[in-house]
């Protein structure tokens, strides 16, 4: 079930090598088995989509991708490094970004403690106010609320603080996980805005969307997971006719 | 008011004492999610260090740094390294057990290495101890007083600095919310946890060097008070401020001298303050997790296994499955079968004969043995093994089958005996009669122990049972008209009309007996629908009671039962002896109890019974060397823990399953079916079960 995904994109340093390359990988939650043989890529400042039902497995692909879940089987290389089994601090360093589903920031340390935390672990301590400058400029809002603990933000703030991190630094990919959960529609879009101008600076996007419509309009490239297999890859020109059934499997009339 | 403070001042150092152990238990539970007990035997370890260093002549300075900033860490850090590090993501029970096995191992271990306790009086850190520096309100402070206090507001302001001020704080207190989510901000969370491990093992050890000249003599036993005083501490900061721990600290201190001091001197003064942190972890407890954040991505972790039952259940059939031919299929159907959450196969009962055939076997043969040839003492070492057995086996049914866990089964087992002996000496009840009668007072105890705890799981249950076993030992054994202080409780062997049990063979086999009773009760518990329901509730209390079992009555009835089963096992324990003291049945005994119970096996009757004559048979034999030896068992113990933490199941289990397995093997060996070549192999070798089509029936 290897579909390749390649998308067309702006290599910038090593022409050719993926930023991400995930290859016949498999994962377990204790014994139940979430991933089978996933195989897909993601070229430099490419934006992919993996769309599919819940329980699909998307979350878990983002997972294992960052290191948070450890690969069952198969390979998981970053520009062409093999870093299956790397914990994830260390795929973190090689510009990994996960933004994760749900609430993703320390809701006990204040926003400027937030970033700083990343941003000094990324970045040196010497840049670190350079990139909040960067960062509360492009996101007044967390500025304002520099001293305020992350927990007591609104839903949509946690989410810029969280996508905030991955704009002080410069990245190679990040994974959104979930982006529009819980989110008014109004700052879903500003959240996606911010996406563009992440990609704007070269990084490449893997983007988890149950609102499937809207991960299409934000991505180059689809690819589709059923039950925890790829079943569909393709450019969003190619898969938005059939994309129902992809996702859902066949319905009533064909299973018969 | 100078009466007060005369009361109070000197409470204020055993405060400050028990908020470095409280810290320091905090501290880790936030990093790294284990409680570690053995705090508690690092500070030990590390005060005796002290004392012994400076009564060989070295500088209070170097002996200071040595067993505070090297030692102290030394010891911690190695913990961590073998055994914490595996079990951060296991069950309360697993992550329970190796702190618990090295509480108890450590002194003893460090006791073997010195040779002897120092008779010195240990000395204060700093100052001269005997000199009064100052007056407050009339009231002398002395040099040790002040140097306690002064070293406490020092290092804990250096935390408080530390985490608030630092970069390292800030990983620290991130660390505390969620290691993954730090992680994927590009920093190693293990080692900012192990570097708090560090920090914390520095606070228990300055602890120990603090707490050492409170006391005449160095003594293990005051490091267990310390540690227990530093639970309540932590409970009373909700596991996770240092502030509050520091607070709470003071106060039990100040507290309890205060009490002892209005108090009129007698039982209950005596046996109020020890029990005090019992009363503030029951009023406390309660309050544990209420403002807790939860790491947003605990979902990432795999579910902790229920204790023994997956440990066993899904041992990696790829190495079975290679062999291909019909033992593969067996294993297959096997595997399947208990996956599916039926009951056990025709198939794998099949599979598991010979295991159970040769364990009945070894059985009978020591039965055998023990009737005919074995000598007295050995008779007698067998039979105290299953009067051990019995009261593992109340904890086969407590902590094994329904996952709570136990800290005070000697407790039970000593008041069964001590009022079994009562009943038969000072009433004249017949002994039998008198011991089941015993069985009942414990189970009563069992309910009492039940009921306030009822909301409690995993290790605040734990806590407040090990709570209840000091307050049993302070407060129960020492009343005149049960345990009797040190002079302890005759308790005859009994007779039924014309039959003795007076001498060893015929007691022995009214051991067997109790013992074959108790072990049906448990059997026929685990197997019915209790059974399932006490399975269901381990799993989750929550689920449980939400499919209609009243969890509450559950509980309570199984901790009567189970109490009752280890009061009539204290009982025959007493029978045997002739008399029992309250030290037979201390705290310390269930303890050991536990870990002995775990490390055998706690999921099966069979790993009681074991665990019941390798723990008589073991303290038999180390009887034999040397009395510097003698706390060799409990040092063999603790080690045992390493074992543990791969093999949770116990090594009955672990053994029977490893037999199971190697019969498997040569079952396909013989049998190699001509169409071998299609059982397949099994793919990637991380797969934990055979999912797609690699066995075929």
């Amino acid at each position: 079930m290897t579909v390749e995904a390649a998308a067309a994109g702006t290599a910038d340093t090593a022409p050719g090598t993926p930023v991400l390359e995930v290859d016949g990988l498999s994962a377990f939650y204790g014994h139940v088995r979430a991933l089978f043989d996933v195989s897909f890529t993601v070229a430099p400042g490419a934006s992919v989509a993996l769309v599919g039902a819940n329980g699909a497995g998307k979350s878990t692909v983002a997972r294992v991708v960052t290191g948070l879940v450890p690969a069952g089987g198969g390979t998981v290389r970053i520009d062409g490094a093999d870093v299956t089994g790397h914990p994830p601090w260390d795929i973190a360093r090689r510009g990994v970004t996960h933004v994760t589903e749900g609430r993703s920031v320390f809701s006990s340390l204040t926003v400027e403690e937030n970033l700083v935390l990343t941003f000094r672990a990324e970045l040196g301590a010497a840049a670190v106010p350079a990139a909040l400058e960067r960062v509360f400029g492009t996101f007044p809002r967390l500025g304002e609320r520099r001293g305020q603990s992350a927990g007591t933000l609104s839903g949509g703030e946690q989410r810029m603080l969280a996508l905030a991190r991955a704009l002080g630094a410069p990245q190679r990919l990040l994974v959104v996980d979930e982006l529009s959960f819980g989110l008014a529609p109004v700052i879903v879009e500003q959240v996606y805005a911010a996406l563009d101008d992440v990609r704007a600076d070269g990084c490449a996007l893997l983007l988890i969307e149950q609102h499937v419509d809207r991960a299409l309009r934000a991505a180059d490239h689809v690819v589709v997971l059923r039950k925890g297999a790829v079943v569909a890859a393709g450019t969003p020109a190619e898969l938005s006719a059939s994309l129902d059934e992809l996702v859902l499997g066949p319905g009533p009339a064909e299973a018969g | 008011m100078t009466e007060l403070l005369s009361y109070a001042i000197p409470g204020i150092p055993f405060g400050c004492v028990f908020a470095l152990m409280a810290i320091g238990l905090v501290l880790t539970y936030t990093t790294s999610g284990v409680f570690n007990l053995a705090f508690g035997a690092q500070a030990f370890v590390s005060g005796l260090a002290f004392v012994s260093l400076i009564a060989d002549g070295w500088p209070r300075w170097a002996a200071a740094v040595l067993a505070i900033v090297v030692l102290g860490p030394a010891v911690g850090l190695a913990l961590d390294r073998l055994l914490f590090r595996r079990v951060r993501t296991a069950s309360p029970v697993v992550k329970l057990v190796p702190s618990l096995g090295l509480l108890i191992a450590l002194p003893q271990l460090a006791l073997i290495i010195a040779g002897s306790v120092p008779t010195i009086a240990p000395p204060a850190l700093f100052l001269n101890a005997q000199h009064v520096y100052l007056h407050v309100d009339g009231v002398p402070v002395s040099g040790l007083e002040l140097s306690i206090m002064l070293a406490t507001a020092v290092v804990v302001a250096a935390l408080l600095l530390l985490a608030r001020l630092t970069p390292f704080g800030l990983r620290m207190r991130a660390v505390v919310e969620s290691p993954r989510l730090v992680e994927l901000s590009g920093i190693n969370a293990s080692r900012v946890g192990a570097t708090a491990w560090v920090i914390s093992s520095c606070f228990a050890g300055l602890a120990g060097v603090l707490l050492a000249p409170l006391y005449s003599q160095i003594d293990p036993q005051n490091y267990t008070v310390l540690l227990v005083w530093g639970i309540a501490a932590a409970v009373i900061a909700r596991f996770e401020s240092v502030p509050l721990a520091l607070i709470g600290s003071l106060a039990l201190g100040v507290g309890q001298q205060v009490l002892a001091g209005y108090l009129p001197p007698g039982v209950i003064a005596s046996g109020l303050r020890p029990s005090l942190p019992f009363l503030v972890l029951l009023v406390f407890l309660p309050f544990g997790r209420r403002n807790r954040i939860e790491d947003p991505l605990a979902g990432c972790d795999p579910p902790p296994s229920t204790l023994v039952e997956d440990a066993r259940r899904y041992r990696p059939a790829s190495t079975l499955a290679v062999d291909g031919g019909r033992a593969t299929q067996v294993v297959g159907v096997w595997h399947r079968a208990l996956r599916a959450g039926s009951s056990e196969s025709l198939a794998a009962r099949a599979l598991r004969r010979p295991t159970s055939v040769v364990a009945w076997t070894l059985a009978g043969l020591a039965v055998l043995s023990a009737l005919t040839w074995v000598s007295a003492d050995w008779l007698l070492t067998m039979t105290q093994g299953l009067a051990f057995g019995t009261v593992f086996v109340s904890l086969t049914l407590l902590t094994g089958m329904s996952g709570q866990i136990s800290l005070c089964q000697a407790a039970f087992a000593g008041v069964g005996g001590f009022a079994a002996g009562q009943l038969a000496t000072q009433m004249g009840w017949p002994v039998l009669v008198a011991g089941v009668a015993g069985g009942a007072a414990a189970a009563l105890l069992g309910v009492i122990v039940a009921l306030p705890t009822l909301r409690l799981a995993g290790l605040p249950l734990a806590l407040a049972t090990l709570a209840f076993a000091l307050l049993a030992d302070n407060v129960l054994f020492p009343v005149s008209w049960l345990g009797d202080g040190a002079s302890g409780v005759r308790i005859p062997r009994p007779s039924v009309g014309p039959v003795r049990f007076t001498a060893s063979r015929p007691f022995f086999l009214l051991a067997l007996v109790l013992l074959a009773v108790s072990a049906g009760v448990v059997k026929r518990i685990g197997d019915g629908t209790t059974g399932r329901y006490l399975a269901a509730m381990r799993g989750s209390e929550t689920a449980a009671s939400s499919v209609g079992i009243d969890v509450h009555r559950l509980r309570i009835g199984v901790f009567a039962i189970s109490a009752g089963i280890a009061g009539v096992g204290g009982a025959l324990y007493g029978s045997l002896q002739g008399s029992l003291v309250p030290n037979d049945f201390n705290y310390q005994v269930s303890l050991v109890l536990l870990v002995v119970a775990a490390i055998v096996g706690l999921g099966s009757i069979g790993g009681a019974v074991v665990a019941g004559l390798v723990y008589t048979a073991l303290q038999r034999a180390v009887a034999t060397l040397p009395s510097r030896y003698a706390g060799l068992v409990a040092v063999l113990f603790g080690l045992a823990t390493l074992s543990y933490t791969r093999h949770p199941e116990g090594i009955v289990d672990f053994l029977g399953g490893r037999f199971t397995e190697l019969w498997g093997r040569l079952l396909a060996a013989t049998r190699q079916a001509p169409r071998a070549g299609g059982a397949g192999v099994p793919g990637p070798g991380a797969e934990p079960e055979p999912a797609h089509g690699t066995v075929r029936p």
